[in-house]
């Protein structure tokens, strides 16, 4: 199905969905200032339903949004890796199944987008992404496509690499980080009402921005996700200093897939590894 | 307001008294080291300083005690966060750091010849403690003084051990009550703002300073407007997370208005009229 | 007739310089250009705009000691940071340089932060004139603009034999000494034009606006993610905490944002701010209208369309300038 035709359903359903009250907001895309990429849009009433776009320029991951807005009903736009998050949202306990209208999308992958500037070809984890067909959705828009074996080629590259260099590798990154925490506030999976580095009592992390502490932050953030993170990349597209956060993760996703043959948010009743207490579990190799 | 380039570096001071006010409450007497500083610190009630408890970090408190009495620093610290939890386990001696004094202060030369009706919940007390010590100190200047403290507990009377020097004083009243009493109080159980309507405060050329948790101050105030106060004619003095007290970090600010810096002493007609409305 | 400096004695100058200061320039990392000290002047990036990062952390470092309390045989101590470089800051934009200037009013204004004006006074700017002005930049809408000299020592502008040299203060003649210049009747290009963002209501405009539910709607796409905030040459806001370390306690000062949550979080948990809406409007109010309303109608904003570029959701100050100028009936 061409963009076009995508953008006309979704319009069409959300004028729907608005004109009889079954949702508050509907939150999609809408055409940012430079003229040509894509920025999240809340439409609240059928009135602004022409604001709504759809083109290979909407990249970002409306599920988070669907946190501030618990008691309300709200319709999202989602594409296969946003419907993961939705999933994980549910499984979470965080948004209840009945209060959230996903409009899914097919997707063939999108570009590297930043405001006023489209990338040529198609974003990395587009290209190695194993879902074109949202998980879960309401109403689906795009003729259903198979999904795509996953690969996790850049973090076997990386794991392939002596300590020292991966170290090296790391410290440099994360020398430049200037802890904004977009990292967190982009992800749908970093919602605790206080996080960790916030905290005082104990401090954890604290307010220094060293190259020490910037490891800190982003390796134990890393660890709170694993298992749970679905690899959307918001974390990397939004990071300022190019950090490759989603790198970091996936090597958590990976070794999550390695052990417990689990992904996150493929189906919302899952048992997740790190929030699920077996009597029988043991470590492998301790009796 | 000091004016010193320094006014980030905290003046190093020792800890000269520790007092038990309230299970959660402690009333800290606190001595400058430095003896030229310390002539050189005078302060008017209303105004605050950061106390450091080293290694943990500073807080904004009202200082309790008053200026030209020299003996001493004296805040009344309620435990509540990580700040507060450290200088509660100090002992008399520890060193501590003291920057100040910030803020803009209550213009008791206004209200001379006034009837001033001092009105507090909880620790709201302590920034109004040295106004009412003025008031006692200056007897002569002022109308009739009524000093009306809440609590939940009577054990949450924070000065509870000066209400009768208080009282002695001519032409003034102590009136107490709390949300809860127990086996040995024979007082008032009442939330201040019913015992603002029964003891019917007369705003004929009256003040009223009010300090205490919002919600107190929400209530009292509507009581107040019933007895025709205006809102020229009440006055409080407003808390905000603060870290530097002199305007620079930009976030104790209601609206343009900083609390540091405009504040923290403002009238109801001055809170009414701010662009942004907490 | 100008003063123009060749490309390779351009190098020597900042070979010569770094024998006795640091030296800040931009310098490329994994497709971001950032401020950092360089070990030759082969290490700077030249590209059109401004960096990515810009130089705001030499005068209010990210995060930094700003004091250490020590004990000792007298008592106890208190040691404040100095600096103790002199350093140059080379290759930043006009809009750079009046980022400096406007924090220098709540900075260096009574009293003022000793840490700052300890960096500012050992500090000297060498800046480089725009001929490019890429999209998002808006300088020449907030009182500055492209070719703007106003607030460098030295000012460079590139012509097809080198530089234009333009030494602006005392400061910038005296680095200048001994450096090799020649007459030339190089003229600078004119400067680059950007879209216009009208600015003039734009104060009273936020005032009018200020109740107006388009913050809470304009919020409803803010993640809160502070990255407006960090790559703005004009935010101050910072946050105060105390550590242990060596035996000595480090009193840090880092930079915050108020959009952070806890920005305005009492002890105890209550926040007065806590609606995305206010937080919001407490930025945009912040720079559009109590700074102006505080410092003689100067605007906290330079134009430099970092935040424009970098907001991963496209909230956009020049949008909003526009929006706001139009509610109310301004």
């Amino acid at each position: 199905m061409q963009m076009q035709e995508m953008q006309e359903k979704i319009r069409a359903k959300a004028r729907e969905l608005l004109q009889s009250g079954s949702v508050d907001c509907v939150i999609g895309y809408e055409r940012a200032t430079d003229g040509k990429t894509a920025r999240p849009a809340f439409i609240y009433t059928a009135d602004d339903i022409d604001r709504l776009i759809y083109d290979r320029t909407c990249v970002h991951n409306l599920a988070k949004y669907l946190l501030d807005r618990k008691d309300k009903t709200t319709a999202i736009v989602a594409k296969p890796c946003d419907s993961r998050s939705v999933n994980l949202l549910i499984n979470e306990k965080q948004i209840v199944r009945e209060k959230v209208y996903v409009i899914g999308t097919v997707c063939q992958g999108m570009p590297d987008v930043t405001w006023n500037q489209i990338g040529e070809e198609n974003q990395e984890r587009c290209q190695r992404c194993a879902q074109r067909t949202p998980v879960m959705y309401d109403y689906l828009i795009g003729e259903p496509a198979d999904a795509v074996i996953p690969t996790f080629k850049d973090v076997e590259e990386m794991e392939g690499k002596d300590i020292a260099d991966k170290r090296a590798f790391w410290q440099e990154q994360f020398s430049r980080c200037i802890r904004c925490h977009a990292c967190r506030q982009f992800c749908p999976g970093c919602y605790c009402s206080e996080c960790f580095v916030d905290q005082l009592d104990p401090t954890w992390v604290g307010i220094r921005k060293t190259t020490a502490d910037n490891e800190m932050w982003n390796t134990i953030r890393a660890f709170h996700l694993a298992g749970r993170c679905i690899a959307c990349n918001e974390c990397e597209r939004s990071c300022p200093v190019n950090i490759p956060l989603s790198l970091l993760n996936r090597k958590l996703e990976k070794d999550v897939g390695d052990m417990f043959e689990f992904q996150a948010g493929l189906d919302s009743e899952a048992a997740a590894p790190f929030a699920t207490f077996k009597k029988d579990e043991h470590l492998k190799g301790v009796e | 307001m000091p004016s010193d380039g320094a006014a980030l570096l905290p003046h190093v001071s020792t800890l000269r008294g520790v007092k038990d006010l309230t299970p959660d409450v402690k009333l800290f007497n606190i001595e400058i080291d430095d003896p030229q500083v310390r002539e050189r610190f005078v302060y008017h009630p209303g105004q605050f300083a950061f106390v450091s408890a080293f290694g943990v970090g500073e807080s904004p408190f009202g200082i309790t005690s008053v200026s030209y009495r020299k003996d001493g620093l004296e805040f009344a610290v309620r435990k509540v966060g990580t700040v507060t939890s450290m200088l509660h386990e100090l002992e008399p001696g520890a060193k501590v750091g003291v920057r100040g004094p910030f803020g803009n202060y209550f213009p008791l030369h206004d209200y001379k010849g006034k009837d001033i009706y001092i009105i507090g919940g909880g620790i709201g007390m302590a920034p109004l403690r040295p106004v009412i010590r003025t008031i006692l100190d200056r007897r002569d200047d002022f109308g009739k003084l009524v000093v009306l403290n809440g609590a939940r507990t009577p054990n949450d009377l924070v000065f509870a051990d000066e209400f009768e020097l208080w009282s002695e004083a001519p032409n003034t009243q102590v009136e107490l009550t709390v949300d809860r009493g127990n086996e040995r109080w024979k007082g008032r159980v009442a939330l201040l703002p019913a015992v603002v309507k029964e003891l019917a405060f007369s705003p004929y050329n009256s003040v009223a300073i009010i300090c205490g948790p919002p919600i107190m101050i929400k209530f009292t105030l509507v009581e107040l407007k019933k007895l025709a106060f205006s809102d020229e004619q009440i006055v409080t003095t407003l808390e905000a997370k603060m870290k530097c007290g002199l305007g620079k970090c930009a976030r104790c600010n209601v609206g343009d208005k900083y609390v540091c810096r405009q504040g923290p002493v403002f009238t109801m007609a001055q809170i009414a009229d701010f662009i942004e409305q907490y | 007739m100008s003063q123009v400096i060749s490309k390779e004695d351009l190098i020597k100058w900042l070979e010569s310089l770094l024998k006795d200061r640091t030296v800040v320039a931009p310098v490329a990392a994994d497709g971001v250009t950032m401020f950092r000290p360089i070990a030759r002047p082969e290490d700077v990036v030249y590209k059109p705009g401004n960096a990515t990062l810009g130089p705001k952390e030499c005068l209010f470092p990210l995060s930094h000691t700003i004091f250490t309390v020590e004990r000792n045989d007298n008592g106890v101590s208190i040691v404040p940071d100095t600096m103790d470089r002199e350093i140059v800051v080379f290759g930043l934009r006009p809009c750079d340089a009046q980022g400096f200037a406007i924090f220098d009013l709540p900075m260096l204004g009574d009293p003022a932060d000793p840490y700052y004006k300890d960096r500012r006074e050992k500090t000297t700017l060498i800046g480089i004139a725009c001929n490019i002005a890429p999209p998002g930049c808006f300088c020449s809408s907030t009182g500055g603009g492209p070719h703007d000299a106003t607030n460098l020592d030295v000012m460079l502008t590139e012509v097809s034999e080198g530089y234009i040299v333009q030494a602006v203060t005392e400061k910038g003649k005296e680095l200048l000494q001994g450096v090799p210049l020649k007459e030339s009747a190089a003229v600078p290009p004119p400067p680059p034009d950007m879209p216009l963002v009208p600015t003039d209501d734009i104060v009273a405009a936020m005032r009018r606006s200020f109740k107006d539910q388009y913050w809470s709607r304009l919020a409803d796409r803010c993640t809160h993610c502070n990255i407006c905030s960090y790559v703005c040459p004009t935010c101050y806001c910072f946050d105060i905490r105390d550590y242990q370390q060596d035996g000595k306690v480090h009193r840090v000062r880092s930079w915050e944002s108020c959009q952070a949550p806890g920005f305005t979080k009492l002890a105890g948990g209550h926040d007065p701010r806590p609606e995305k809406g206010a937080k919001m409007r407490q930025r945009f109010a912040h720079k559009l209208l109590y700074f102006p309303e505080e410092f003689k109608g100067v605007l906290g904003c330079t134009g430099c369309g970092r935040c424009v570029r970098l907001c991963p959701v496209n909230i956009d100050i020049r949008e909003i300038a526009s929006d706001v100028q139009k509610i109310g009936g301004g």
